[in-house]
């Protein structure tokens, strides 16, 4: 063989292997920029100056809001925003924002005309930042489906219904066979925003027939048995057979149990998806202040007890760096936060609220 | 049997025993004691089962890295450790002790050596009482309003204020309790001898009723730092250490155990009770120690064991 | 060397020599000095407790002007139609510590009378340590351990205890229909009755440890059993200090948050059925503070207030009792 041909071959043998890594390396680059700069896209906004902001108040944002804090810290590392755990509630956030104690607050519902008089810090802002579905969870043996309409729901939940092969389960569930198992309500034994939005929607949407009104807190009929917060609530759904309970969709998920479909204003039966919420929140107006309501939506895909929950923030700040934090936070949690809100059980913003709450985010430090 | 008694109000053991009697007497005693001993017994139950359960669990997470590390920024998180909250409840009980209890003594000295019975006293008296039965919540309220409005931040020292709030009434009532204990003739040998009101305090009061005292203050330490509500109003919360009292919100092990342990997921769970573990160690060892300095000051001051 | 023929009443080289003009005794100035930080910790402590007595009465202005005294005492807590009243609350929280009582002091005074009459002297540290590993464990551990671990055996036992005495009248009320769940009054009282033990037990084995040695002699050298010392010599020395005891712990069992509010419950529900859910006071603050708003804000922490007079109330009944036993005693009263 000629060696020069030889040699000549391996030559270009060697550059096109040293080409084809190049090649890769330069895709291994390029992919690892793209993915890289997803964040880094996001990262291309100025680092601000160190600030800390405090905020406190709803439980049931706190996995969206928490997730969001540890992607915000890799985005602007020396901003620092904190969360307690537990959140400590809906009234507490409210109060405490409402003090200036804490530079933003989270918060299940508005606040009551009574109170807004209390707030300190000036004109403040209602931003919605997520959604997601009070499901209605049970353990029923041998059910694995279960279709509920809003008038069975408030007569479960009042005591009206107390064996699960009532026929007003029956007429909605045909070819299910129930158990004449007895129904054990179980309930929250503290206050919360979660108690609220479902009593809230059994009043609309039920009528008449919920007699227990609406609350923070009800008058549980006797039996009903009492859980601390959301876990506490599916703890006893799962260890007692007959049990219905309701429960926020990421902990329902998490704890693995069983939820029903509950018919919505058109009458279908939807499951609690994510997107079944964010559907409701299609079905309903976003007011020019943030305010929403997505109970008992009329959008024909919506899930109906799909829960509000709103970003309390002001418009001006004492410190011009809290200021430009509060307002990259609440630009983050609408923005690049959203995408990683299914994943934790949380269902985004529809794309037209996020543009009409950007707008009004401007307001803040103006 | 001794001849001369060695003073006539010394406490402790005698040389004489008891009798054990006959019949129905004896029967008496007996079931006494045995009642006694049961007492002793069911109260271990609890507590042995309650540190076992603790342990157990508490165990699976702890170690030193669990005591160093930050604390995660979601319960669902797998990683992260309870260092911060050491730091605080370390930094806040501290901080209340150092409030309540110096406080708390000298409140009780005055009520039981100098005030006495005057209206003044009986005053502060009756407001100490009233106040041990106050909720814990209530005095982080108390705090709320008072100090962290004006102010408008939640601080590691607001918590320790509305801590030592709570301890300083139980540690006024112990500590003059124990006082009153000390016996009068040992103070009227030592005014005798020509000694002030005030050293007859320092070196023959106090030395004699400081185990007591101390055992009531340890106790209100022990309870403050495992307190939740007081501190839900005053610390806010925070991920990372945060040695300093007066400036930045702050976190505790006791409110991240009532955080975590409700949790669905089960890595906050093994970290509530890793945090659980931590805490009844800090308290134990701290509240040993105590004791055991305690029990050295005394034998030295008092000569006697 | 002073000769013995020196005068008897000739002054000592070392006797403090006499005063001249206005001086001052040594040592007088620092008497001073600590009998004023004394007095002056007396008044501090007296602000503080005043203060808060004056914010909590303050801030709960609103319920008791919105109820009116009759409204107050009433048995329905209704936060959906914004009627508050604490009479249930009130009744649930003294159940909940007079369980806690009947279960914490007997152990207590067991426990104090173990380590200063029969246990053996070597004992005696090692016993106060497991004492204080008790009082070491935090609130919230006791109320989630009892959540967890015993709530489902109570539960049964409740059952059994229902079906046993459901049928005697005064009793079955008392031991109505239990809990489901396990989460009722007695569960309540159980975790509270564990959790104040070693506050009682450390101030009365003091107590208990400070009794003259002549009077405890004075009954042995007639012959007394163990028991009849302890009865004889040993209670009467004690009584008053062990009902200070046990105020400071009956503050501290009604006083109890979080341990309550996770295993009592949670019904408002008037109810004295020992077996089946209720709600303490400081428990409902606990539960409901969170979300509260306007008026029940107010009524939670006027429960506050509640208890700074059932407290006073206790603690006067408790002396009472104690001075009228002592009359009969024919000791001072």
């Amino acid at each position: 063989m000629n060696p020069t041909i030889h040699q000549e071959a391996r030559q270009s043998m060697q550059r096109h292997r040293f080409a084809r890594i190049a090649a890769a390396a330069v895709a291994a680059v390029g992919v690892l920029t793209a993915v890289g700069a997803a964040p880094a896209g996001a990262a291309k906004a100025k680092p601000l100056a160190a600030a800390t902001i405090n905020g406190s108040g709803a439980t049931f944002p706190q996995g969206y809001y928490d997730a969001c804090r540890e992607t915000f810290k890799k985005e602007q590392p020396n901003l620092t925003v904190n969360y307690p755990n537990p959140g400590g509630g809906s009234g507490k956030g409210r109060q405490e924002f409402a003090d200036q104690v804490t530079q933003w607050g989270a918060s299940d519902a508005p606040y009551p005309a009574a109170d807004l008089a209390k707030v300190k810090g000036g004109s403040f802002l209602y931003i919605p930042t997520v959604t997601a579905p009070i499901t209605v969870s049970f353990n029923v043996s041998g059910v694995k489906k279960l279709n509920l309409d809003a008038a069975t729901i408030a007569k479960l939940f009042q005591g009206d219904i107390t064996a699960w092969n009532d026929p007003a389960i029956a007429a909605l569930n045909k070819g299910v066979k129930l158990p004449a198992t007895k129904v054990t309500i179980a309930r929250r034994s503290d206050s919360s925003g979660t108690t609220q939005n479902f009593t809230g929607y059994l009043t609309k949407a039920a009528g008449s027939v919920w007699k227990l009104g609406t609350g923070s807190t009800v008058t549980w009929p006797e039996g009903s048995q009492g859980g601390a917060g959301n876990p506490g609530v599916s703890a006893i759904i799962k260890a007692t057979d007959g049990a219905v309970g309701y429960v926020d969709f990421s902990d329902a998920v998490a704890t693995g149990l069983t939820y029903a479909s509950v018919s919505n204003s058109t009458g279908k039966y939807i499951a609690p998806t994510v997107a079944a919420a964010t559907a409701a929140l299609e079905g309903v107006t976003l007011s020019a202040d943030g305010l929403y309501d997505p109970l008992n939506s009329p959008n024909a895909k919506a899930y109906p007890i799909t829960a509000p929950t709103w970003l309390l923030v002001y418009t001006k700040y004492a410190d011009a760096n809290v200021s430009a934090a509060v307002k990259a936070w609440a630009e983050h949690l609408i923005g690049d936060c959203q995408a990683t809100a299914a994943s934790i059980d949380y269902a985004k913003l529809p794309k037209a609220w996020v543009t009409q709450t950007k707008a009004r985010l401007a307001q803040i430090g103006s | 049997m001794s001849a001369v008694p060695t003073t006539v109000a010394a406490p402790g053991a005698s040389i004489l025993r008891p009798r054990r009697g006959t019949g129905a007497r004896r029967f008496r005693s007996g079931l006494a004691t045995t009642l006694i001993v049961l007492a002793f017994v069911v109260a271990l139950v609890p507590l042995v089962a309650v540190v076992w359960y603790v342990t157990k669990q508490g165990l699976k997470v702890f170690s030193w890295t669990f005591l160093t590390t930050d604390l995660p920024f979601s319960t669902r998180s797998v990683e992260g450790g309870m260092g911060p909250a050491v730091v605080g409840t370390i930094v806040i009980t501290l901080g209340a002790t150092a409030m309540a209890v110096p406080l708390g003594v000298l409140g009780g000295i005055y009520l039981n050596e100098y005030g006495g019975r005057s209206r003044f006293a009986s005053l502060v008296r009756f407001l100490s009482e009233v106040l041990t039965g106050v909720p814990s919540i209530v005095m982080g309220l108390f705090v709320y309003t008072f100090w962290v409005l004006r102010v408008k931040e939640q601080t590691g020292f607001a918590g320790a204020l509305a801590l030592a709030c709570l301890m300083l009434p139980v540690v006024i009532r112990t500590s003059e309790e124990m006082l009153r204990l000390v016996p009068h003739e040992l103070r009227e040998g030592s005014l005798a001898l020509g000694s002030r009101q005030s050293r007859t305090i320092r070196t023959v009061v106090l030395p004699h009723a400081a185990p007591g005292i101390v055992s009531g203050s340890l106790l209100a330490v022990a309870r403050a730092a495992g307190e939740t509500a007081p501190l839900l109003f005053t610390i806010g919360a925070i991920q990372t250490a945060n040695w300093s009292l007066f400036s930045g919100t702050n976190t505790a092990l006791s409110t991240q155990i009532f955080g975590n342990a409700n949790s669905p997921f089960l890595p906050a769970q093994d970290r509530a009770f890793g945090a659980a573990f931590t805490l009844i160690l800090i308290v134990f060892v701290a509240t040993a120690l105590a004791r055991v300095v305690t029990i050295l000051y005394t034998r030295r001051t008092s000569g006697a064991s | 060397m002073t000769s013995l023929l020196e005068p008897p009443n000739q002054v000592s080289p070392d006797a403090p020599r006499p005063l001249v003009g206005g001086e001052r005794p040594p040592g007088f100035i620092a008497d001073r000095a600590f009998r004023i930080v004394a007095v002056a910790a007396g008044v501090l402590v007296l602000l503080v407790l005043a203060l808060i007595v004056y914010a909590t009465v303050s801030k709960s202005a609103d319920w008791f002007s919105s109820e009116g005294v009759g409204g107050v005492l009433s048995t329905t807590w209704e936060p959906s139609t914004g009627h508050f009243g604490a009479g249930a609350l009130i009744l649930m929280t003294l159940i909940v510590a007079a369980v806690a009582l009947v279960i914490a002091v007997p152990i207590s005074i067991g426990i104090a009378l173990f380590v200063t009459e029969i246990a053996p002297r070597r004992a005696r540290l090692p016993i106060v340590f497991v004492i204080d590993l008790l009082a070491a464990i935090p609130s919230v551990v006791f109320g989630l351990w009892m959540l967890r671990q015993l709530a489902g055996p109570l539960a049964d036992v409740y059952g059994s205890v229902h079906d046993a005495v459901g049928g005697v009248p005064l009793l079955g009320d008392l031991f109505g229909d239990p809990s489901a769940s396990g989460l009722a009054l007695m569960t309540a009282g159980l975790v509270v009755g564990i959790m104040i033990t070693p506050i009682i037990t450390a101030i009365t084995r003091e107590i208990f440890a400070t009794t003259p040695v002549a009077q405890k002699e004075a009954t042995l050298a007639m012959g007394a059993t163990r028991w009849e010392m302890i009865r004889g010599a040993m209670f009467p020395h004690a009584r008053s200090g062990v009902v200070a005891a046990v105020i400071i712990g009956f503050g501290r069992a009604v006083g109890e948050t979080i341990a309550v509010a996770l295993v009592v419950g949670s019904s408002q529900k008037l109810s004295a059925n020992l077996l089946g859910p209720g709600d303490t006071m400081a428990g409902i603050i606990a539960n409901q503070f969170g979300e509260a708003a306007g008026v029940q804000r107010s009524a939670l922490i006027g429960l506050g207030v509640v208890l700074l007079v059932l407290t006073i109330v206790v603690g006067a009944f408790a002396r009472w009792v104690i001075r009228r036993s002592n009359r009969r005693m024919g000791l001072a009263a």
